[in-house]
């Protein structure tokens, strides 16, 4: 297996000065490295897009906000964006969050406040190879089709972007509210990927307006990233009365600013970010009680609490276990509607839940707008056959490439409703891809970088600030202008306080056997069992590391050492060892051009 | 010989003892813990208004001497929280770290106070009052009070109005009616809550809910209702009922909804783990709904029932009201709210 070091050159010249602050660093692509990356930095392999988030907070405390919104930008390109609307699987994986440890690093809170105290008209990086000749038409500009953009264009090549609203964003701009995601963000970030040469062309229905085989015939490739934009519907009596609404329809004619009628007593059926999206925006046109009717519980829903908590702040009600039967109404209009109510069973592995309804549980809330927001499925429709996977747009796994040669799909056209962060992912990646295709070789790939690191960091007291809120808009001031952005954003000392909360997992502790004294100090002043007698080491198939064998006796104990998966780089080990021989490393997982 | 069977109860309330006994009765050999986060023993809660006014001490709350868990050989683990229940393991966690096996577990946490979303933005400043620890943490302050405000309210509402206009204290009370608990107040009842607070001396305002803001000024608090206008107190309280106290549970894999979901046998959906008592929420077939236990009463019969169906029992919960509850005059229908008189 490869392990290249590369040492800067100038170590052993026995020069002074200026020379001596380059430090050691050194890049390896080993799969045990790579995998203690994926071990070590859990927030970091949660992102889809694989941010380097320890690198951002870090940034963040030194008050470097720019260099904070660049260093997200290499991954995610919408940090503004994301900052705001993430669905945030990273702080679900965060190792502050793990049981006895507190609560997860406000990380996408952080990313926001990178966004909103970067030094205005700071400098834009962007790598661009040399052009390559090669088009590449891409369909639907949603956060897959502006991530695939983005890349491609990078790579060099000329990218056209259909897109069949008048503006581009996909779900971003006409599916999220105003008041979660002002439009003067969403329009910069797109506008720096548009910057790159993207030539984009909105108004132009594919199918419709242009047929997918001229699209073929035009393009060295063409990816679809049409999302879904169909709603499911609830497969019962009386939906289509006068007051029933679907979710997503709710939202997009909000967004293009065309007027809805609600009445007063709105329910919303269904329990993701759509739902939670409806019942907030028809609180801002005037509903009078606005309740959201789930299936499950809120420990199920897939949203964030934060999102909860704002929803009920402002004024709606969840109301959990019931499932509709019925709608009624009278004279074409909705009265009100029927549900059972549900009890909770197991799945068969255990750990989902699935609602059933209980019988003879039917009772009746009356209401004058139902809006449903129980999901949605891609529309395909470019008059062009394709495999499909059930309602999606089949793909070979891993490799984006429909049943139709140079035809590339993906983001939620391809997963089924997702969220921002994954749909975004998954443009970045087909965007290698195509650029495969085009290129006959892979042009970039990931390594680990080490650096030597000579201090820790990080203070004991950081681990116990409690994490920072979110400064949000008064309740009263939400409802008068209806897009008043409801999160405020951290100013500078939350910022930081809230950074300082990191572990930094990136910064990889270790015992130098060959000088410990076996004095076991550091296992004494550990805050946890992080430092571990052991008596071996498994590797697992894939060349990674395993788990420790770990042993009280003393007689099989062939090291002491730091279980980075426990580790919470408190630094105390570091600061008592009698014998310096803890280590700190700075690891980053970051992509270089492979050569050629 | 003795057993292996260690039969866990957290929760040191009504329920927990009262399922505590009847297992001690029932099985002579079993390990029997009850572990709870609150330090003193075994308490009457509806005293706890008075003990925080400075009515009485805490002697005068006390249900029964250590003597008795002695007697009985249960084990008392007091001001030891739970953080966490693994049923897989079958353990559970301490806040310390300490892990502690269970063949049989019951769940008798309780509920904490219930803070309205609407007061988000200035709940620190409110008091609830669910137990003695809240009550011990204002105690002080309360005795050196003259005037207080309650935003409410509940059934306990009134008797923390009562107590502390007994005391001296002046009182307002902001009545929400809609949000009452356990249920909304009918205009009649809330005409009948009003004019018994009033004849306490309790100065009642209606209409004036939500207020919008509670700060901290020079000694005290001022508080801002919806007209604009303002008035000050030296503490104010948030009594608006009870939500359970689940939260540690989360993730544990044991169903919650808005307290424990359990069966009619008081059986959450895994194994060998039971709840009981105002963390319990059971679906009732004769409202078509969930319900949450609420009182004393409540607590003390389901602790019961419980314990006989973790020893092999199959007594199902008996879903009727048992009590029309007179609360200091007002007659208000619950369920299982007991009154102490
Ligand atoms: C109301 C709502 C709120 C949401 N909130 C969040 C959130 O807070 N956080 C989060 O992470 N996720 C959220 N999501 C989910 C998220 O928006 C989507 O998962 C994500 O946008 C999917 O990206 P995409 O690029 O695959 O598709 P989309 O964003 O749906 O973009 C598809 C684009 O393709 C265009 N298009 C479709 N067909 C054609 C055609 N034939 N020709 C030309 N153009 C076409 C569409 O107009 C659209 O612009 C929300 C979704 C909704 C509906
Ligand atoms: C001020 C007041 C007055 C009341 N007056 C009346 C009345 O007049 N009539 C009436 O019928 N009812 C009254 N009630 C309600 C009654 O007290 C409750 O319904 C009853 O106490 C519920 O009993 P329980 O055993 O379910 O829970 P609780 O008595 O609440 O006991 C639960 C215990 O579990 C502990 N606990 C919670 N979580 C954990 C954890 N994670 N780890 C360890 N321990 C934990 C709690 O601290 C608590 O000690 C009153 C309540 C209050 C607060
Ligand atoms: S503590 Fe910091 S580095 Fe560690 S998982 Fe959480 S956010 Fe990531
Ligand atoms: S403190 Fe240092 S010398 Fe002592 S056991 Fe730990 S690593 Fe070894
Ligand atoms: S820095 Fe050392 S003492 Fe602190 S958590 Fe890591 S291994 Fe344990």
């Amino acid at each position: 297996m490869k392990r290249e070091i590369y040492k800067s050159q100038v170590k052993d010249a026995g020069t002074h000065g200026m020379l001596q602050i380059i430090k050691e660093v050194a890049f390896s692509d080993d799969p045990r490295d790579l995998g203690y990356m994926a071990d070590n930095v859990p927030c970091q392999r949660a992102c889809p897009a694989s941010t380097n988030i320890p690198g951002y907070i870090r940034c963040i405390t030194e008050g470097r906000y720019g260099r904070s919104y660049e260093l997200n930008r290499i991954y995610n390109i919408l940090p503004a964006t994301l900052g705001r609307i993430c669905s945030r699987p990273c702080e679900a994986a965060c190792r502050h969050g793990e049981h006895d440890l507190g609560q997860s690093v406000n990380i996408c809170h952080l990313k926001r406040a990178a966004a909103d105290l970067k030094p205005g008209m700071h400098r834009i990086k962007e790598d661009l190879y040399a052009p390559s000749g090669k088009s590449v038409g891409v369909i639907g500009s949603g956060p897959a089709g502006i991530g695939a953009a983005h890349d491609l264009a990078v790579f060099g090549h000329n990218v056209t972007l259909y897109e069949s609203m008048p503006e581009a964003g996909g779900m971003l701009r006409y599916g999220i509210p105003a008041f979660r995601l002002p439009r003067d963000i969403l329009d910069l970030e797109i506008g720096n990927v548009l910057r790159l040469g993207v030539d984009l062309k909105v108004g132009v229905m594919v199918g419709h307006d242009v047929m997918m085989k001229d699209l073929l015939k035009k393009h060295d490739a063409v990816i679809t990233t049409v999302g879904c934009m169909a709603p499911n519907s609830l497969g019962v009596d009386g939906e289509s009365l006068d007051g029933v609404i679907s979710g997503l329809d709710f939202m997009v004619r909000t967004n293009l600013g065309q007027p809805v009628p609600i009445g007063k007593r709105v329910i919303v059926v269904g329990d993701g970010f759509t739902a939670m999206d409806c019942a907030r925006s028809s609180l801002r046109m005037g509903a009078q009680s606005v309740r959201i009717n789930i299936l499950s519980t809120e420990e199920f829903m897939p949203v964030d609490a934060h999102e909860i908590h704002e929803v009920k702040v402002e004024g709606a009600r969840i109301y959990s276990l019931v499932t509709t039967h019925r709608i009624h109404g009278s004279q074409g209009r909705v009265e009100g509607i029927e549900f059972l109510r549900t009890r909770l069973e197991d799945t068969p592995d255990g750990r989902g839940r699935i609602a059933v309804p209980i019988e003879n549980s039917a009772f009746v809330m009356e209401v004058d707008t139902v809006i449903a927001a129980i999901g949605q499925h891609p529309t395909v429709d470019f008059g062009q056959p394709l495999v499909m996977n059930g309602q999606r747009i089949g793909v070979q796994p891993d490799r984006f490439l429909t049943s139709v040669d140079r035809l590339y799909a993906a983001g939620d056209c391809v997963t089924g409703a997702s969220n921002v962060i994954s749909a975004l992912a998954s443009g970045r990646k087909v965007a290698q891809e195509v650029d495969e295709r085009f290129v006959g070789r892979r042009r970039r790939t990931q390594m680990v970088r080490f650096e030597a690191a000579e201090q820790t960091d990080r203070e004991r007291e950081y681990d116990f600030i409690r994490p920072v809120a979110m400064p949000t808009l008064a309740v009263s001031d939400r409802f008068d202008v209806g897009e008043n952005e409801v999160e405020k954003g951290y100013r500078e000392v939350e910022a930081k306080r809230e950074s300082l909360r990191c572990y930094l997992c990136s910064l990889k502790y270790e015992i130098d056997v060959s000088r410990c004294i076996y004095c076991s100090m550091c296992i004494d002043v550990a805050p946890r069992d992080c430092i571990k007698m052991i008596s071996g080491v498994s590797e697992n198939s894939d060349g990674t590391y395993g788990d420790y064998g770990e042993t009280g006796n003393w007689n099989e104990v062939v090291a002491i050492a730091i279980d980075n998966k426990r580790c919470i780089r408190c630094g105390q080990c570091y600061d008592v060892c009698p014998m310096d021989c803890i280590t700190i490393t700075k690891t980053e997982l970051v992509e270089v051009d492979r050569e050629e | 010989m003795p057993k292996d069977d260690h039969y866990v109860i957290v929760g040191n309330g009504p329920a927990g003892n009262h399922a505590a006994d009847t297992l001690r009765d029932e099985d002579p050999e079993a390990n029997i813990t009850i572990i709870s986060d609150e330090k003193p023993l075994y308490y009457y809660k509806h005293r706890v208004p008075a003990y925080m006014v400075g009515g009485c001490e805490f002697e005068a709350l006390r249900i029964r001497p250590y003597r008795i868990y002695r007697e009985k050989s249960i084990r008392l683990r007091l001001g030891q929280r739970v953080e966490r229940v693994v049923p897989q393991e079958r353990c559970l966690y301490l806040k310390h770290m300490e892990k502690i096996h269970y063949t049989q577990l019951i769940l008798a946490v309780g509920a904490s106070g219930r803070r309205l979303p609407s007061h988000a933005d200035f709940s620190e400043h409110l008091h609830c009052l669910a137990g003695f620890d809240d009550a011990k943490r204002v105690r002080e302050a309360m005795m050196k009070s003259t005037r207080i405000v309650i935003l409410g309210g509940d059934l306990v509402s009134m008797g923390l109005a009562r107590e502390a206009c007994k005391a001296g204290k002046e009182v307002v009370f902001i009545l929400y009616s809609s949000l009452f608990w356990p249920v909304a107040l009918k205009a009649e009842i809330q005409q009948n809550v009003t004019e018994r607070l009033t004849a306490l001396g309790v100065e009642v305002l209606v209409d004036t809910e939500p207020v919008t803001d509670v700060q901290p000024q020079e000694g005290g608090y001022r508080i801002t209702l919806p007209d604009g206008s303002s008035l000050s107190a030296d503490l104010v309280f948030s009594c608006f009922g009870f939500v359970p106290n689940i939260r540690f549970l989360l993730g544990s894999g044991i169903n919650t909804e808005k307290g424990v979901l359990v069966d009619h046998m008081m059986r959450t959906n895994q194994e060998g783990i039971y709840a009981c008592g105002d963390c319990a929420q059971i679906y009732n077939p004769e409202f078509k709904d969930y319900w949450l236990s609420v009182g004393w009463g409540n607590a003390e019969t389901q602790g019961v029932l419980t314990a006989m169906n973790l020893l092999g029992g199959k007594s199902v919960i008996d879903y009727q009201p048992k009590e029309i509850f007179d609360m200091d005059g007002v007659t208000i229908r619950t369920s299982w709210w007991k009154s102490f008189t």
